[in-house]
């Protein structure tokens, strides 16, 4: 079984995904900011994927994934960014950053996602 | 030898014979002499060329000389032993005669003189009184200078002298119309509130203004030298470019080639300071474009629920709760594309929707466009004609963007065409540039709307009364894009008619 960690602030988000992904079979653990989410990984979480929201409070998405890039281990975990901002220099930012691809929210729905993640970890 | 009485009387006789006939001789040369005389006088008073007459102390004519004859008009027979009243006033010439019997003489005296013919003369008039042997008077010389023609030219020159104060006058009243004038100048150029540089048509600095002085004394910014730089040598006119002096210190610059009746006078350089109406404009932009961000967070939540619950991910929902979901769900949809073009507005004026230019095919970029909207086409059985160009034209040009602005224009000729209306896409091309030309028979922009079409947020009451959903955005995104490419944007509408929008690009040579 897959481990999925998704690393989001807004509740009914995280919430809907971790059903969408659980429902399909996956592993979900879920941290509500970047600060969560960083100890999550440092405790060996050892995600498959992780799905991070960019605005996040105390630690943004940038710094989780600055700190997880200086980590050889880590830094080898595909990383999808799901962001309610979408501006080409952010996409620039991110990819340098380590993340495999970029979702803007309201231009993909939770079936999409899915089918990018069973894509990417398969079934 | 002794003389005798006769012979001494005889003598004596002889002696006073000779003596007489000596005498005779003497009498006889003096009176030659004296006729000499008289004939010397009179070819002088003949000959002087000065009017000359004699008056005797009680004011009648005695002489004239030929001179006096032709200047008076009349001739001595008609003049001597006449009044002298007759030809001066008479209260001036009893002056003039009682003035010259008691002191002997009048010198420059001036006076009109009454000529026979009626005409007065100026002359100006000396006597020299006579005496007898007696030392009484026996009359005075008169002598005139004819004044009139000196009198004439004295006139003359009096008013070629009047004429010259008057044009002195003008003169100086141009002169100081022009000070006035000047200083009113000199007055706006120095309090102007922008900055102002004159190049003379040497394209020399003549002129700066006290505000573009304070413009040059900025910290760390940019100078003169740099300002003279992005003129260029040839100071070409430019309208509003701008130049980043430094950090949040901006300048509109704007160059004018001053002539006046085909001779250059220079150009007037205007700075105008925007770096206010810049940081306002970024703070706007960034405003907006943190309340876009923000209002998307909730409206993705919304999407992905709906979304969730009308897949069926959250249990069973009957036929109206789907029904009703799915018509929120697209609500939602059009609020999302809302905000949507509210963030590209503010990305666009923020200046991060950058552009990258490829060189491409103008056919490649409106058979995406045409692609992305034909559905839309048939579904409303509106006819869209693409009018293919013969042979390829290549444009160096953001692709996507371009592809942007063909859509909207598209969707807005989709939107705003009845049916069986017609809409057609047409490309012309100059020696250095591409128009493309959207054509539709549709609703067409009132007169009065024109003028806004490409503001933001910007509808026109008709296109709001046959579309009730759209943003007003799509036309003045398009505009940011095509001013980005440096191109020209613009339309030709009649109301109820129809309109063709065209946006024109430089060709990629």
């Amino acid at each position: 079984m897959k481990k999925i960690l998704i690393v989001e602030d807004d509740e009914i988000m995280i919430n809907l995904l971790a059903k969408k992904l659980r429902d399909h079979g996956y592993i979900v653990s879920l941290a509500k900011d970047g600060q969560v989410g960083l100890s999550l990984l440092k405790e060996k979480e050892n995600p498959d994927l992780i799905l991070m929201d960019l605005v996040m409070p105390k630690i943004d998405g940038y710094s989780v994934m600055e700190e997880i890039q200086k980590d050889e281990e880590l830094a080898k975990i595909p990383l999808i960014v799901i962001s309610n901002s979408g501006q080409p220099v952010e996409l620039d930012k991110i990819k340098e950053l380590g993340a495999i691809d970029w979702l803007v929210k309201t231009e993909f729905n939770p079936q999409e996602l899915l089918e990018k993640i069973i894509k990417q970890l398969g079934e | 030898m002794e003389i005798t009485a006769q012979e001494y009387l005889k003598m004596s006789i002889f002696k006073r014979l000779d003596k007489s006939r000596d005498k005779d001789k003497k009498i006889s040369l003096l009176l030659t002499d004296l006729a000499s005389l008289e004939n010397y006088i009179k070819d002088f008073f003949n000959f002087s060329p000065l009017p000359i007459c004699f008056i005797s102390p009680l004011g009648v004519v005695l002489e004239v000389n030929p001179a006096f004859e032709k200047t008076s008009g009349f001739s001595s027979e008609e003049i001597i032993g006449e009044s002298i009243n007759q030809i001066f006033d008479k209260e001036e010439i009893l002056s003039i005669t009682k003035e010259t019997l008691e002191n002997g003489f009048v010198a420059a005296k001036d006076l009109f003189l009454r000529r026979k013919d009626g005409n007065d003369l100026t002359v100006r008039i000396f006597t020299k009184m006579r005496i007898d042997e007696k030392l009484r008077p026996i009359g005075y010389f008169l002598g005139l200078f004819d004044l009139s023609d000196i009198k004439k030219t004295e006139d003359e020159l009096k008013k070629v002298q009047a004429a010259l104060l008057n044009i002195l006058e003008d003169t100086e009243g141009a002169r100081r119309m022009t000070e006035e004038e000047k200083n009113k100048t000199q007055a706006i150029v120095t309090n102007f509130t922008d900055g102002l540089l004159f190049f003379d048509k040497d394209h020399n600095l003549a002129l700066i203004n006290p505000k573009a002085e304070d413009f040059f004394k900025t910290d760390n910014s940019r100078g003169l030298k740099e300002i003279i730089e992005f003129l260029g040598s040839d100071i070409k006119d430019i309208f509003r470019k701008e130049f980043v002096m430094a950090k949040d210190f901006i300048l509109e610059i704007s160059a004018i080639s001053m002539e006046k009746d085909g001779v250059d006078l220079g150009n007037l350089v205007v700075l105008h300071d925007v770096s206010r109406e810049k940081i306002i404009e970024k703070l706007k932009t960034e405003f907006v474009s943190l309340a876009a961000h923000q209002l998307r967070t909730p409206l993705s939540a919304i999407k992905w629920s709906l979304r969730m619950i009308l897949d069926g991910d959250l249990g069973k929902i009957n036929k109206d709760q789907k029904e009703i979901m799915e018509k929120t769900y697209q609500s939602n949809e059009r609020m999302i594309a809302l905000v949507n073009d509210l963030l590209s507005v503010a990305r666009i004026e923020e200046g991060k929707y950058a552009i990258n230019p490829i060189s491409i095919d103008v056919a490649e970029i409106c058979r995406l466009a045409i692609d992305s909207i034909a559905d839309g086409f048939k579904k409303k059985g509106i006819r869209l004609k693409f009018i293919k160009p013969s042979k390829s034209i290549m444009v160096f040009c953001d692709k996507e963007k371009i592809g942007l602005v063909l859509q909207n224009m598209l969707d807005n000729a989709l939107k705003y065409t009845t049916k069986l209306g017609k809409v057609s896409l047409s490309i012309e091309e100059t020696l250095v540039d591409v128009t493309f030309n959207i054509k539709d028979t549709g609703i067409g922009i009132a007169k009065n709307e024109q003028n806004r079409v490409f503001s933001k947020f910007f509808r026109t009451n008709e296109a709001v009364l046959s579309e009730p959903v759209g943003s007003g955005l799509g036309l003045y995104m398009a505009k940011n894009i095509i001013d980005s490419h440096n191109g020209k944007i613009g339309f030709k509408s009649q109301p109820g008619k129809g309109t063709t929008f065209y946006f024109t690009l430089k060709k990629d040579t």
